[in-house]
């Protein structure tokens, strides 16, 4: 899979604990867009595998890198899909990088499922977002968690999956 | 795996059991099909030259095996050609 | 997620993990090479080996390869499969035993009621698939009678023995000796064998043996008819479904539902009888006559259709393209997929 190269060489420079710091910046986006959403700190606490006192701290703005952050909005801009895989990479959390990912993306999509589709459940295997599921040997695709990486799109056999952002 | 027609002439002993028998040299020629041999330049598949096995065109083959039924000595074979 | 290839003893099995466990197995021995699960294949993963050559010739190779780079796993070969030499298992559960899955409407059963048991489809069956038991009543239960030697009169001279085509007389010989010169100690009749023919009792020189049937002089009515019991189990891993059994049987005891409808032309012209076709069908529908008498000219080949179920070894089997098979029907349970229901019906001709 594709991985932008640029930000890669950015992290390298910062050393080996470049990676938990820009997953502080991610987290504090999507603490905040959280927060925007009228969640309350208990449950962004649990949504992203944090402790409440460190919610606290990023919501006002305390103890967080603003380099970190400048760089976690720099990902969040990305592609789908490399935001994707590169946030999955950082995190190595399927669950959290879910989460992070449904918190700070914005953009929405909605999968189209030909009636060509041969329900392989290759899509639901490639899934990161586990936003795919069967039935009746057809691939459903909860707009709610696709997040418009449109892996399952290229990958599919029968080419019966078709993404489309929403504006 | 592509399992294909190959002849092996140093174990031939020219019976031409494999070119009668071949049900597509039959269909080709009549005169195969009664032993007699081509007379003409029909395309067959396989022939008997000078006491030794030769694949003619083997694309024509319809790999049935039947020639590797009736050869007595392994000389014609189906197997991998990949 | 991945997708792996384990070919064993020419099984083939593609697994592949991920959210679940997707696991397709190919057993070599049930394939008929008929090229149906190459026909449905979605992503063109499988291609089946040369009906004749696998058939016909010592190969080391599996009847097909399936190529795992391509397969997807979705299970249309294991669902289309005549012959069940493939399955799809998903988290363990065979995709068959699965409602959402059209599968192939396919059955052969032996009405116990009906069967009597005479072995015909055993002998008929072409996968060797029927196994016929049964449990015949003792001789002596059909039969009632007397019979009596009387050792006084008895000369031993063995006739009888030699005779009985029930083997029921036996003598007990020995070489006479001065203190005891006799040919036999005694004579035994079993009556369990004994079927009351009255052989013994016209060939005994001596008049020795008393023998009465009961069954002829007051008829069949005081005799129970014969029990026969057994069992007629059909092997479905075995069955080809190809109706054998059914036109066989004299007591229409079994029923058999063919997976596909269609027609079977031969062309005799084109025919070279090299007997590849005879020697690929599943189910014995191609023989060649034998003519009755010399200078008879019996056509090259003989198909009854009747046992055909229209699988394609044949037709892709055949080196001069003498055969067609036509398939006009599939039977298989309804299903909610578009996708699987064009692939099943793109398989009629």
């Amino acid at each position: 899979m594709y991985i932008n190269i640029g930000i890669i060489s950015v992290i390298n420079t910062h050393g080996d604990s470049m990676p938990r710091h820009i997953v502080s910046g991610l987290k504090y986006i999507a603490a905040v867009n959280l927060r925007k959403k009228g969640h309350t700190q208990k449950k962004i606490a649990e949504i992203l595998d944090m402790d409440r006192s460190t919610v606290s701290h990023y919501l006002n703005g305390r103890n967080v890198s603003w380099t970190s952050i400048e760089i976690a909005e720099v990902i969040t801009n990305f592609c789908p899909k490399d935001f994707m895989i590169l946030t999955y990479a950082l995190l190595k959390d399927r669950e959290q990088t879910r989460n992070i990912i449904k918190t700070c993306s914005a953009r929405r999509y909605e999968a189209f499922i030909k009636d060509s589709c041969i329900g392989c459940a290759l899509c639901v295997d490639n899934c990161l977002m586990n936003a795919i599921t069967l039935d009746n040997l057809r691939s459903h695709i909860d707009p709610e968690w696709c997040f418009g990486c449109r892996i399952c799109e290229t990958e599919c056999p029968t080419d019966s999956i078709e993404i489309k952002e929403v504006d | 795996m592509t399992i294909g027609l190959v002849v092996h002439p140093e174990l031939c002993h020219g019976c031409g059991n494999c070119v009668v028998s071949c049900p597509v040299n039959a269909l080709r020629s009549s005169e195969i099909a009664g032993g007699k041999g081509p007379t003409d330049d029909v395309e067959i598949i396989m022939i008997v030259e000078d006491g030794e096995i030769n694949l003619r065109n083997s694309d024509l083959c319809g790999k049935c095996g039947t020639c590797v039924e009736t050869c007595p000595v392994d000389a014609i074979k189906l197997e991998d050609v990949e | 997620m991945e997708t792996t290839e384990i070919i064993e003893d020419k099984n083939i099995t593609v697994e592949r993990t991920g959210e679940e466990i997707r696991k397709l197995f190919f057993k070599n021995e049930l394939c008929a090479s008929c090229g149906l699960c190459e026909e449905i294949c979605p992503v063109s993963a499988i291609e089946v080996e040369p009906t004749g050559a696998m058939v016909r010739t010592e190969q080391e190779s599996s009847k097909i390869n399936i190529d795992e780079t391509k397969c997807v796993l979705c299970g249309m070969c294991s669902c289309i499969c005549p012959f069940d030499a493939l399955d799809l298992e998903i988290d363990g559960e065979s995709i068959k035993d699965k409602e959402e899955y059209p599968k192939l409407i396919k059955s052969a059963e032996i009405d116990d009621e009906l069967c009597i048991y005479c072995k015909a489809c055993e002998t008929a069956c072409p996968q060797t698939a029927i196994t016929v038991s049964r449990e015949l009543p003792a001789r002596a239960d059909l039969v009632t009678g007397e019979i009596e030697v009387d050792k006084d009169k008895c000369i031993y001279c063995g006739m009888c023995e030699e005779m009985c085509p029930a083997d029921a007389i036996y003598l007990e010989e020995q070489i006479p000796t001065s203190d005891n010169p006799e040919v036999a100690s005694d004579i035994i009749i079993d009556e369990d064998k004994c079927v009351y023919c009255g052989i013994c009792k016209r060939i005994c020189p001596e008049d020795a043996i008393t023998e009465a049937c009961r069954i002829c002089p007051y008829g069949e009515y005081e005799i129970e008819e014969a029990d026969v019991t057994g069992s007629s189990i059909i092997d479905d891993e075995l069955c080809v479904n190809c109706g054998w059994c059914q036109e066989i049987c004299p007591k229409d005891a079994p029923t058999v539902t063919k997976p596909f409808e269609g027609e079977l032309t031969h062309d005799d012209e084109i025919c070279q009888g090299c007997e590849t076709c005879v020697m690929v069908c599943p189910c014995n529908v191609f023989s060649f006559p034998q003519p009755s008498k010399s200078g008879e000219k019996v056509p090259k080949l003989f198909k009854d259709e009747r046992f055909c179920i229209y699988c394609g070894a044949c037709e892709k089997s055949c080196p001069v393209d003498a055969i067609e098979v036509k398939r006009t029907k599939v039977n298989y349970t309804p299903t909610k997929s578009k996708a699987w229901q064009n692939a099943f019906e793109s398989l009629k001709s």
